[in-house]
């Protein structure tokens, strides 16, 4: 990450990123803050699969409810894959179980989002770190 | 593929039993909790057990304290209104 972060700065940050979307905790992780990735990836992915079980997933639904699924995207990309499978209305979710579990999976994605961009801080501040000292 | 995966494959494709009434809103408890877990996790320099479980419960009962103050405000505002 070091070496990596000399020559490319900007590449760094965005790798950074992209795997703080891809696995919650990975950004942390990379930037060997063990412990922080581990609190992250079990709370976030914790926290999404009660939205699940709550109201199955039929709560990710891209074509009924697009602002929820904006949110909730931001766990994972794998998150996409389940919307693909529920786009058809084969999972109907109806009620407190589908409203409850909606704001659970959504926040978990918003959780994860504050994530990304602290892991994306916590590398530029690494980096500006390096180029000081 | 064994059969215990596939039950709990299978909870995840039908919603719960939650009914509209009060004790529903308990959901939001580990919601809270996970809330104020996340952002504990990105704010604090040094993450210590301690310190850790200190500064969330906390924060966690800082937004329990604030939501119930809200509601008893939004109730009063209700039944003032109404009465």
């Amino acid at each position: 990450m070091g070496q990596l972060s000399k020559k490319t700065p900007a590449l760094s940050l965005l790798i950074v990123g992209l795997l703080a979307w891809l696995l919650p905790g990975a950004g942390h992780l990379l930037l060997k803050e063990k412990k922080r990735s581990i609190i992250i990836f079990v709370t976030i992915v914790l926290t999404f699969c009660t939205g699940l079980y709550i109201g199955s997933i039929g709560v990710i639904d891209p074509v009924g409810a697009k602002p929820w699924y904006v949110a909730q995207i931001m766990n994972s990309p794998m998150v996409a894959a389940l919307g693909h499978l529920t786009a058809g209305g084969g999972f109907p979710a109806y009620g407190r179980p589908n409203e409850i579990g909606q704001i659970y999976t959504s926040i978990a994605g918003l959780l994860n989002l504050l994530c990304i961009v602290n892991a994306v801080y916590l590398a530029h501040l690494n980096r500006a770190k390096m180029a000081g000292g | 593929m064994s059969v215990e995966t596939l039950f709990v494959m299978a909870t995840f494709r039908a919603p719960e039993n939650i009914g509209t009434n009060p004790q529903s809103m308990l959901w939001l408890l580990p919601l809270t909790a996970a809330i104020a877990v996340v952002y504990k996790a990105t704010k604090l320099p040094k993450i210590t057990a301690i310190n850790f479980i200190k500064e969330v419960a906390v924060l966690f009962g800082s937004i329990i304290v604030f939501i119930a103050i809200t509601a008893l405000a939004l109730h009063a505002l209700a039944w003032l209104t109404t009465e």
